[in-house]
């Protein structure tokens, strides 16, 4: 009794990402931005909804059978990595570049941190354990996307959960949930990793918004990232994939104006809107002063945006805006901030075994702003808590920073995760400094080939929910390039020669010394005359 | 300065005693010697012995599967040459020919042939006419108890993925096939199958649905009007750079079945024969990768379309036909009908499971074979005790197997040995861990440890020697001075020349 009652109780667990007729929806939007600095920021998400679905309960991956999955719109290669692994939520983020947060604003899409970001919620329960299948998880999304998402191994992993708050529901199964997350800032996206992204597409890239995307465009724009995340809402999962990029339409085109269009910026033309897309949607924030012209006419403009929709007609869309003026480059700093504080990082000092973490952070506001500071550092660089010093427009003010949470590194291992609150007083310039060790590697820890350093990955400041502007989440500094002490690989047996002397003579002298026997030798009287 | 009032005889002074010299030189060499089991054991790679001579006596063996049938007595006549055929062409069965009269007994436990108006078979039961000649009786009992393998059969494994595609060639030429009922024609086309076969794989099936699938070349357009494919085309038919079919999650094989609705531009699209002429045929199969059907729609298209399950009806028919090939099952002789509606018989079932045993066997007995072989001839493979484990797993899995008449074991649990045997042997075969050859070779080794060990060495043998020698003096002279009488002790003054040569120098310094 018990038993059948318990594979009922599984076999409605079971009954995950199970599809009714039309239960799959795929909306296309593309929202366009013309920045300050003259360049122009072209934000592409692609959601597909599998309405009434629920992630899969890990304990069912103790059950042999697997159900069967069926999916129309919703990509079967990524359904069966998240149900293999029972994910409940997943980011990815490839990116390349520095996001100019003063310059281009906050961006839609918050993960813009350089290099790839890796992060997943997950429930505990399952017969194999979290870490494995996290591991399972980069691993078959590193196949996926042919990015080396393996090197996010357990060296750069943590799990910050207030900074990475999941955006979507958790079940609620009675089971834990956890975070992983990674982060590999010496890793850039690339063509090789467009294509398989574009396949996840329903309408891949030949027909809708999707036809913009050429590679030889995006990775040619000074900003550039594709994301994917999968989250669980109340109307059932969603998996949204994202690219975003900044691109500069003054030095692309032979005139001094800041035109841009469809055809001058990604060199292609919308010929045929995607067929099964529910919603196919292009918003054009309209400038806040001068003259311009926006074509062709759109469908409806409201708070400043002109909407587009490409279903409507089937003709080859072109969308633009044109100024009858040359662009003028702004000389003076913009007296309004685009975001209420903006962070500079560094790392200094000479040497290859000590250096100085400082972090110089300005509130652009006139209240007081509270800032969650993350560092998820590799173990190769070693903080000194106790040398934290907080300075507030040059005076030292250790208050400033609290609730300091911290996890140890361990060497070869584990990377170091450090939160801490930090308070801002309105129009104040936060300094803050840390001194930190650098590691010496081992042999075979030092990369096989000629490089450039060790790549550090970005900070993360989240502020905390007491502004009215939610709009704004994490901000990611750039990353850090660490140099560590590095032998000379190119003589190995002249190291090991020379070392082998000098531990052979030492040996040889102290074992001399200890075996010696002394004897005394009677001189004649006549020799030492003789001397 | 006077030599002999200011100085003691070095020899008195305690860590200048012979004794503590020699339990110096002898701490280092006991040194020396408890280290060299720590040297060996961190620098040699683990190569755990396999059973070597056990897995080759396993591969010598010949597997004999028992197969009892029982023949009415109007068949004694063919039985001799029945016999003869089975040992030919299936060396595996071991066939024994039952005659009798209470054949009809069998029908429950084994397999009976019985005399009936014409050809047909009923479960395990065949119904034949004793007027059949002997030649034809004796190809159709054959294809029932050892069937041909086909040789476009996907190997055996107890896992299979059923991956089923339904691409629209362009979506955005005017046509759309948005959704399929692919649960219903499952169930009604598929299932089936799964169902009976459930005892040899284990089924797991997915579908998807894709807007864009273009073809790598184009298809020739005909005379009148159609496009065709010709036999060169169907070789490159499968675009897999453009069409995402593969599933990456997993280990188990799949088997693809591809419903392609060619654009509307390009409608009805035929598959030619080698002569130029239409084929009636809308499908084909890959071997051992799956099956192709291209459905063309009858005209005027709609722009958004459902396929219901009936549409999908002659299509999905196809593809159970094809996951049967597929899968290795045998067709049934076409002049015997069956009497039960379903196209599965349990003999042929059971063939088919005899079939996979022997097949499995063979393939565990040449991967336990190469396993060793390639052990035995790398000597730098590092062998652990998971694929240690393994190929042990494996061989009790077969000698288990090979008990089979003591214990009484049944078709499926032979099958389920079998197919351990052969998935442990094939993950120790490729374990990683024996991938991994010798990172650090043994010459690199003594290259790393000469220049240290040679000139540590050299000082601590001549000490040694020096003090054997010393010592072997030292007795002699003892011994000869027990032969002379007491009072002469001045003999044995240890100023002999050569345990003194390496000090004197320094000792004549002190002396200044």
């Amino acid at each position: 009794m018990l038993k059948t009652s318990l594979v009922i109780f599984l076999l409605l667990f079971n009954s995950v990402f199970c599809i009714k007729q039309a239960a799959e929806e795929f909306e296309e939007n593309l929202s366009l931005k013309s920045l300050r600095d003259g360049r122009v920021t072209s934000s592409f998400s692609f959601k597909t909804l599998l309405r009434d679905a629920a992630p899969r309960d890990p304990r069912t991956l103790a059950l042999d059978n697997d159900d069967s999955q069926h999916y129309t719109l919703f990509p079967l290669t990524l359904g069966q990595i998240l149900r293999q692994y029972a994910i409940t939520e997943l980011h990815l983020t490839l990116n390349a570049g520095k996001w100019n947060y003063e310059s281009w604003g906050y961006p839609d899409e918050s993960g813009v941190g350089v290099g790839a970001e890796l992060w997943a919620w997950m429930a505990d329960g399952s017969p194999s354990s979290i870490d494995e299948r996290w591991q399972g998880l980069r691993n078959a999304l590193a196949g996926l996307f042919c990015a080396s998402l393996g090197s996010l191994d357990e060296q750069r992993t943590t799990s910050p959960r207030q900074s990475f708050p999941p955006q979507g529901d958790l079940p609620d199964w009675g089971l834990p949930h956890e975070l992983r997350h990674a982060s590999h800032a010496s890793e850039h996206v690339c063509t090789e990793n467009l294509t398989p992204f574009l396949k996840l597409l329903p309408c891949k890239s030949l027909s809708g918004l999707a036809t913009l995307l050429n590679p030889h465009r995006i990775f040619d724009a000074d900003w550039h990232g594709i994301g994917l995340h999968v989250l669980w809402l109340p109307e059932g999962v969603e998996v949204r994939l994202n690219v975003q990029l900044v691109s500069d339409p003054l030095r692309i085109s032979s005139t001094n104006k800041q035109d841009w269009s469809f055809h001058s910026l990604f060199d292609r033309k919308v010929d045929q809107a995607c067929p099964i897309a529910k919603t196919s949607r292009v918003a054009v924030e309209l400038p806040s002063s001068g003259f311009y012209r926006v074509h062709p006419e759109p469908l409806e403009i409201k708070d400043g945006q002109a909407y587009y929709n490409l279903k409507i007609a089937n003709e080859a869309w072109n969308i633009g805006t044109m100024w009858p003026t040359d662009f003028e480059y702004p000389l003076s700093k913009p007296n309004q901030a685009l975001v209420p504080f903006s962070v500079q990082r560094s790392l200094r000092g000479s040497t290859q075994d000590r250096g100085e973490l400082s972090i110089v952070v300005t509130n652009h506001q006139q209240n007081t702003l509270q800032l969650r500071y993350l560092e998820t550092m590799p173990w190769i660089i070693q903080f000194y808590l106790h040398t934290i010093r907080v300075h507030s427009d040059g005076v030292l003010k250790n208050d400033l920073i609290s609730n300091i949470s911290y996890v140890l590194p361990v060497a070869h291992s584990r990377p170091a995760t450090f939160e801490s609150i930090l308070t801002l007083p309105g129009g104040s310039n936060l300094t803050f400094t840390m001194n930190v060790a650098k590691a010496f590697l081992r042999y075979t820890e030092h990369p096989p080939d000629a490089q450039r350093g060790w790549d550090l990955p970005p900070a993360v400041f989240t502020p905390l929910l007491q502004s009215r502007d939610d709009s704004i989440g994490r901000i990611y500094t750039p990353s850090l390039l660490v140099d560590l002490a590095t032998p000379d690989f190119s003589m190995p047996y002249n190291v090991i020669m020379f070392t082998c002397s000098v531990v052979a003579f030492i040996f040889g002298s102290v074992f001399n010394v200890l075996t010696r026997k002394f004897v005394v030798v009677r001189l004649e009287p006549t020799e030492i005359q003789d001397n | 300065m006077d030599g002999q009032s200011g100085f003691r005889d070095p020899s008195t002074i305690h860590f200048q005693q012979d004794f503590i010299r020699r339990y110096i030189i002898g701490s280092y060499w006991l040194i020396i010697v408890l280290a060299l089991p720590l040297w060996w054991q961190t620098t040699s790679i683990e190569r755990l012995p396999l059973p070597t001579s056990e897995v080759y006596l396993q591969a010598t063996k010949k597997f004999q599967l028992p197969l009892e049938l029982c023949a009415d007595s109007a068949f004694s006549g063919h039985v001799p040459a029945m016999q003869d055929l089975i040992r030919q062409s299936a060396s595996y069965l071991d066939a024994k020919i039952i005659l009798g009269r209470d054949c009809s007994m069998y029908q429950f436990s084994g397999y009976a042939v019985l005399p009936g108006t014409q050809l047909a078979i009923q479960d395990k039961t065949l119904y034949c006419s004793p007027d059949l000649p002997v030649d034809n009786f004796t190809s159709v009992l054959l294809s029932l108890v050892a069937p041909p393998m086909d040789r476009r059969a996907a190997q055996y494994a107890p896992r299979y993925r059923l991956s089923f595609t339904l691409l629209n060639e362009d979506a955005s030429a005017g046509q759309v096939i948005i959704s399929w009922d692919i649960q219903k024609a499952i169930i009604q086309h598929i299932s089936p199958i799964t169902s009976a076969l459930g005892t040899l794989h284990n089924f797991t099936i997915e579908s998807q649905v894709q807007f864009h699938a273009p073809l790598a070349f184009e298809p020739q357009p005909l005379s009148d009007g159609t496009y065709g494919l010709t036999p060169e085309d169907l070789t490159v038919f499968i675009n897999s750079a453009e069409w995402t079919l593969s599933s990456s999650s997993s280990n188990d094989p799949v088997l693809h079945f591809v419903l392609f609705v060619p654009s509307t531009k390009r409608r009805p699209l035929v598959i030619l024969n080698s002569d130029g002429s239409s084929s009636n045929s809308s499908a084909f199969l890959i071997p051992q990768w799956g099956g192709v059907v291209i459905l063309n729609l009858p005209p005027p298209p709609p722009t958004m379309q459902f396929l219901e399950a009936s549409e999908l009806r002659s299509s999905f028919s196809t593809f159970s036909r094809q996951l049967l090939t597929l899968l290795g099952y045998p067709r049934l002789h076409p002049s015997i009908s069956s009497l039960r509606k379903t196209a599965l018989t349990p003999w042929q079932i059971d063939s088919l499971l005899r079939q996979r045993m022997h097949e499995n066997i063979v393939r565990s007995h040449d991967t336990l074979r190469s396993t060793v072989t390639l052990v035995s001839q790398i000597e730098g493979m590092p062998v652990d005790d998971k694929v240690h484990s393994q190929v042990q797993g494996s061989l009790k899995a077969l000698h288990e197997l090979f008990d089979f008449a003591r214990t009484h074991l049944t078709l499926e649990e032979m099958l389920t040995l079998s197919a351990r045997a052969l998935t442990l042997s094939s993950k120790a075969f490729f374990h990683p861990g024996m991938l991994a050859l010798l990172y650090f070779p043994a010459e690199h080794k003594y290259a790393v440890y000469t220049p240290l060990f040679a000139t540590a060495m050299i000082p601590m043998l001549a000490a040694a020697l020096r003090e054997l020698a010393a010592w072997r003096k030292e007795r002699k002279a003892r011994a000869a001075a027990a032969v002379i009488p007491e009072g002469d002790k001045n003999v044995n003054e240890p100023n002999s020349s050569d345990t003194a040569v390496s000090a004197d120098t320094d000792a004549m310094d002190a002396g200044r």
